[in-house]
């Protein structure tokens, strides 16, 4: 029986009310933020790192579409790095759907994209593993 | 600390093959025999042996002591290394201090990768899939994707200026006889072959390959008695990155802007004398970040600065006289020891048809590991002299 592992619990919330995903960091009392949680804050080695939502919605600082992705992965896949308001960059796949040409038309430096939640891999059981991605508004 | 000076007397490689027709072991130990039998001296002299190989591709363990005992080189320290692409510099570090800290008179350091036993081609190497980036898809040829698109979106450079870095080091690999990557190629093919990770091309990133390099490492005093032409190891070192998910600048390399300025400190010396450069040209890229991060040229001016032919024969700086790992091939715990063993033949004036003129300082240059949040897990870096 294929199951669905939501992976990142503690830094993805998706609202039970139908409300839009948003990712988590972890403030510091020294002043840094950190993705994903931390068990230490590398900066001053306190372990009392508090969440800190983040914004919605970022700015993809850069991308790439591979056509040769891990294995398990679907190639074209798209994923790039989006700096978020609060001082925090995080990686993942952008979903975009299509041939490579209509991707590289969908995407650009410096958009604006939005966090979502979806299936990231599948493993060879057809096991799903959801997670964060991000979406162009 | 007052350390010893410590010299180059032996350096030998094996072919880099597309798929070697002798397995891992076999590689490192032709690799160890050809730097012995080029440094002249008896095999019993050696007082360590390290060993660099990526480790987990293989699956072996204590893969040093595998190669080299059968050699008769046991009873002495056999230490394995491993930090991804950078292992086989890292090993040439160790021997290098073990010499300098009068641990012993003659260390041996050995690279070697067997990489088409164990990887398919149209693989990607990955960051771990436990990290985060990993767990997303992340692949190494994708992060220089990243690194290469943001760097021409900010310095209106083009995929035909990157391709450059290919097309010339192609044409220096046609006169090294190591390389099985000698067929020259044009900007044309380069932009156009087969998409990797977009904007990279299959011929915009290095082939993989398999064989072994081997370095043979002594006191001043040794050397001398060799009679060999001297090459010194002006600076060994190491360093590794640091954690950082705020904003990163991804066309600058901190992890190599820091090792740079420390090995010119250590060596006293500067970009401005420095003849020739092995860098981790793993992707075009590579050679345009590095320009800029070794201080040959400004922040954005790498561009520039490869069209005037600058990092080519005739230019200040012969930027991968071998034919860098792209037009070498990257057997991954090889490259670092193997772009060692190439300065040492360029100092000596051994280098052939691909010798450059007046060779007096190289610089080598391996980075090593995607691990999530570094630039990259370590880089390690060699000037030697004449
Ligand atoms: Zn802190």
């Amino acid at each position: 029986m294929a199951e669905q592992v939501v992976f990142h619990p503690d830094i993805l919330c998706i609202p039970e009310g139908g409300e839009k995903p948003y990712l988590i960091a972890y403030k510091c009392s020294c002043g840094s933020a950190w993705f994903p949680k931390l068990p230490f804050c590398p900066n001053c080695w306190s372990d009392k790192l508090e969440p800190m939502p983040l914004s919605r919605t970022g700015k993809l600082y850069t991308y790439t579409i591979v056509a040769i992705p891990q294995p398990g992965l679907q190639a074209p896949l798209a994923y790039g790095f989006v700096n978020f308001p609060e001082g925090v960059s995080v990686c993942a796949q952008i979903d975009v759907q299509g041939d490579l040409e209509t991707i590289q038309k969908a995407l650009h430096i410096d958009m604006d994209v939005e966090v979502a939640a979806g299936v990231i891999r599948k493993d060879k059981d057809g096991n799903e593993t959801i997670s964060y991605r991000f979406k162009p508004i | 600390m007052n350390d010893r000076e410590v010299y180059i007397i032996g350096a030998g490689m094996t072919q880099l093959y597309r798929k070697a027709p002798m397995p891992l072991d076999e590689l490192g130990r032709q690799a160890i025999f050809a730097a012995v039998k080029d440094a002249g001296i008896n095999f019993k002299e050696i007082g360590s042996v390290t060993v660099g190989n990526m480790g987990g591709l293989s699956g072996a363990i204590c893969i040093g002591q595998r190669i080299a005992c059968s050699l008769g080189l046991g009873g002495v320290p056999m230490i394995n290394v491993e930090s991804a692409c950078s292992s086989g510099a890292m090993a040439v570090n160790k021997a290098v201090e073990h010499v300098a800290s009068g641990k012993c008179d003659v260390a041996l350091a050995v690279g070697v990768e067997h990489l088409s036993s164990v990887r398919g081609s149209g693989t990607a190497f990955a960051p771990d899939s436990r990290d985060p980036e990993g767990l997303q898809g992340a692949t190494m040829p994708g992060i220089y994707a990243m690194r290469t698109r943001r760097y021409m979106h900010e310095f209106g450079a083009t995929l035909e200026d990157m391709a450059l870095v290919a097309v010339k080091n192609r044409r220096h690999a046609m006169n090294n006889p190591y390389s099985s990557f000698r067929t020259p190629i044009t900007v044309e093919e380069v932009v156009n072959a087969r998409m990797v990770a977009d904007p990279l091309t299959l011929l915009m990133s290095c082939p993989n390959a398999d064989g072994g390099a081997s370095v043979v490492v002594a006191t001043k005093e040794v050397a001398q008695r060799l009679g060999k032409k001297l090459v010194k190891v002006a600076a060994s070192h190491i360093t590794s990155g640091i954690f950082k998910n705020s904003f990163r600048d991804f066309t600058e390399m901190e992890i190599t802007i820091r090792g740079a300025k420390e090995s010119y400190e250590e060596a006293g010396l500067g970009p401005d004398d420095i003849s020739m450069v092995e860098c981790h040209d793993a992707f075009v890229i590579g050679e345009v970040l590095y320009l800029e991060a070794m201080g040959f040229c400004k922040h954005g001016e790498a561009i520039p600065f490869l069209k005037s032919g600058q990092s080519d024969y005739g230019g200040k700086v012969v930027f991968s006289p071998r034919g860098g790992l792209l037009s070498c091939g990257h057997p991954t715990g090889c490259s670092g020891c193997a772009q060692i063993v190439e300065a040492t033949w360029q100092l000596r004036g051994e280098a052939g048809d691909r010798q450059v003129p007046g060779c007096k300082a190289a610089l080598t240059h391996v980075t090593g590991g995607g691990v999530y949040g570094l630039d990259n897990a370590a880089c390690t870096i060699h000037i030697l002299t004449n």
